[in-house]
């Protein structure tokens, strides 16, 4: 469905507040700083991206999971579900909505084994995907649930090609702008601006990588509120910055240790 | 070995915390505590089953469709179809209001406006009439009204990149009595078929047969791809056999069980009505994927004095009228030059008198019955609708479709209100209606009847 965004549920639903955003993540911000909970997500996009990559699922695909994984984390603390059922509950979910073919059950369960045991070995150690398929069919009613049934999810990428075509076809722009919009997902901007703004704000990054100052009118003649911009611009850029003086494979397993986590039910 | 057993349990992490697994659980409404249906199925079919079914508080008396889905747990198409009703707004679309998911029993429930009638049971009625020479009393603007209305709920289906995919009479709804009197509602979007493989699920549809008639001759051919043009054929044969009471394009169906998209009989039949498409009219017909078995299998000299004019002449259309250019335009062999639902809406043929209305009883009394409780009868049910194939058409598919929102509170859910459309004035009911009510026009839809009372009936007819 390419219809009308500004009628769409993400608009009227999903843009949501950072003040709302930062108080109902309180509980988890108790336990974790917030740069250690942006380092949680980073770790469990890439779980998203792999699981997706494996399985050969669109970019599109991929990002529509990272979202529902994110819309999740929003309203409900991490403990509420385990997020290593929760990644690949999203892209179970996502694939269906975007028919794009079913993932089997089995094929599904043994993408998240190989991957957790080749790919994230250095988080997960010896130990196995622990969940099976009854685990992520229940979770994924709670998904369904708690995403107040929302699955059709607007992106960047498309409004991304309509603006560099408006530019005049630059595959370089276009190739570094898509990457950046894919790095988007690991912040919160997807919950907080428009798809066409986040993709303006990675074209103006891309721009900037590229030292493109001959686009400075084109982004001068936008009728959009630039402050925005700015701010996607900021959030994505930290991200960047975080990257550079962090290294995952040493500090995830400490992270994921202070992660709070589900309680069972209490012993009678 | 007991030590065993206690050790993959306690490895096993938990996976959802326990307070909010409970917090969730109170919080969520189960379908039978809110909603009174036992005993009132309407409808079935591989969507599943349809009840008519009221609150329990009586917070309102409002009729609802409760759908419950085929099967349990999330198919592609139950997810399709609730993403995509989410979403979608537009009076003369099913709306979903809410939707139920059951735990215990991992069944899916959709919940609906209920829509008394559809066009599978109301040409059935008119046909049942004309076999006993009856007549049936409806605004002689009923049938351009149905049009018009089917029109305005694809092209926005269209517009958001929506494809039908399934349109047939049983698929379109009309409401009855209520503040939405005689409004057509499309149901049963094709949640299910790939794009780009449009006849996968058919192999996969058991006892109910799937219908043909409706089948645009593209995807006969071996069309891959579902297109707007597509539905739009469907339109036209709607519009066809409103008019006449006949579908156009009937054809002895048998249990069709396979996946291969060529259809013999059923080109034959569109053949014998439209006559053999000449090669200027489709340039693109030899590009398509079965156009070597279609000149194997067919003589263009037998179909040499077939056309649709002489057709819909027979059954009293003449091809002077608006009705009938209209159709033609609609039931374009090539998919490249049928028209668009947007052009089909500027035609001529609606700015005729008498104009389409809102309510397409025109505040007229509804002549047709309202819908049958079925019984649980399996095994019943299925001898009939066998015998029911085979003299008719598929069964009716039934009520519904509408979605919307979990978001149960209507306060809550401004998102999701019903907007009324520009194009439509507003006479549903009162004033509108009694104005309406004075162009009323006794006729008979479609019929055949013999006596003083058919030339009345042929005026009315072109005048559809």
């Amino acid at each position: 469905m390419a219809g009308n965004f500004w009628q769409s549920s993400h608009h009227q639903q999903w843009i949501l507040d950072k003040q709302d955003l930062v108080r109902d993540r309180q509980l988890d911000l108790a336990k974790l700083s917030e740069e250690e909970y942006q380092k949680i997500f980073n770790f469990f996009a890439s779980i998203i991206q792999v699981l997706g990559e494996q399985l050969k699922l669109r970019q599109q695909v991929i990002a529509t999971a990272t979202v529902y994984f994110k819309r999740f984390y929003a309203r409900n603390s991490l403990k509420c579900i385990d997020p290593l059922l929760l990644a690949p509950t999203c892209v179970f979910l996502a694939s269906k909505v975007e028919e794009f073919g079913v993932i089997s059950n089995s094929r599904l369960i043994t993408t998240c084994q190989t991957v957790i045991k080749n790919k994230f070995s250095y988080a997960y150690g010896q130990q196995e995907f622990p969940y099976r398929t009854n685990h992520i069919l229940e979770c994924e009613f709670y998904l369904l649930e708690n995403l107040d049934c929302c699955l059709i999810v607007y992106q960047p990428y498309r409004p991304l090609l309509l603006f560099v075509q408006d530019i005049g076809q630059d595959d370089q722009l276009l190739t570094y702008a898509w990457r950046i919009v894919n790095d988007s997902l690991r912040t919160d901007v997807s919950l907080l601006y428009p798809p066409y703004q986040i993709a303006i704000g990675a074209l103006h990054i891309a721009c900037v990588m590229l030292g493109k100052e001959n686009l400075k009118p084109w982004f001068a003649e936008l009728n959009v509120d630039m402050d925005k911009i700015q701010e996607i611009v900021r959030s994505i850029i930290n991200l960047y910055e975080m990257w550079k003086s962090y290294d995952e494979k040493k500090e995830i397993q400490s992270l994921l240790g202070k992660m709070p986590k589900p309680c069972p039910a209490p012993q009678r | 070995m007991g030590d065993n057993f206690q050790n993959n349990k306690t490895m096993a992490p938990v996976m959802m915390d326990y307070e909010f697994k409970i917090k969730t659980q109170n919080e969520r409404s189960k379908v039978e505590d809110l909603f009174d249906y036992e005993g009132c199925k309407v409808g079935r079919g591989t969507y599943g089953h349809v009840y008519k079914a009221r609150r329990k508080d009586g917070s309102d008396t409002k009729d609802y469709a409760l759908k419950q889905i085929e099967g349990t747990g999330l198919s592609m198409s139950a997810c399709r179809e609730i993403a995509l009703l989410r979403e979608l707004k537009h009076p003369n679309v099913i709306n979903l209001i809410r939707v139920f998911l059951s735990h215990t029993d991992r069944k899916v429930w959709l919940l609906f406006d209920y829509a008394e009638h559809d066009l599978w049971h109301i040409i059935k009625f008119h046909r049942a009439a004309k076999a006993n020479k009856k007549s049936v009393m409806v605004p002689k603007g009923m049938v351009k009204s149905l049009l018009y209305q089917i029109l305005d709920g694809i092209h926005y289906l269209h517009s958001n990149w929506v494809l039908h995919r399934d349109l047939k009479p049983a698929n379109i709804l009309v409401m009855g009595e209520g503040p939405e009197r005689g409004r057509v509602k499309i149901a049963d979007m094709g949640f299910a078929r790939l794009f780009n493989a449009p006849l996968k699920p058919l192999a996969d549809l058991d006892p109910v047969v799937v219908t043909f008639w409706y089948r645009a001759p593209e995807l006969l051919l071996g069309a891959r791809h579902y297109t707007k043009a597509i539905d739009i054929w469907a339109i036209g044969c709607i519009f066809a056999e409103l008019l006449t009471s006949e579908p156009i394009f009937h054809c002895r169906q048998e249990d069709i069980k396979t996946s291969n998209p060529y259809h013999h009989d059923q080109l034959d039949r569109i053949f014998n009505v439209m006559g053999f498409p000449q090669e200027k009219d489709w340039e693109d017909i030899r590009k398509m994927p079965e156009h070597a078995t279609l000149v194997k299998d067919f003589k263009r000299s037998n179909y040499q004095n077939c056309s649709l004019s002489k057709y819909m002449d027979r059954h009293k259309i003449k091809p002077d009228s608006k009705a009938f250019s209209l159709l033609q335009r609609l039931l374009l062999m090539d998919p490249n030059r049928r028209i668009t639902s947007e052009q089909a809406m500027q035609d001529p043929y609606f700015s005729e008198d008498p104009l389409p209305t809102q309510d397409v009883f025109a505040g007229c009394p509804i002549p047709y019955p309202k819908r049958e409780f079925l019984t649980d009868d399996d095994q019943e049910d299925k001898g009939e609708s066998k015998a029911r194939q085979n003299q008719q058409q598929q069964q009716p598919n039934t009520q519904q479709n509408q979605v919307q929102a979990n978001n149960h509170d209507h306060a809550a859910n401004n998102a999701k209100r019903m907007r009324m459309s520009g194009q439509n004035q507003g006479n549903t009911g009162g004033g509108g209606g009694q104005q309406e009510f004075h162009q009323q026009q006794q006729m008979m839809f479609g019929g055949q009847q013999q006596g003083g009372g058919s030339q009345q009936q042929n005026n009315f007819q072109q005048r559809f």
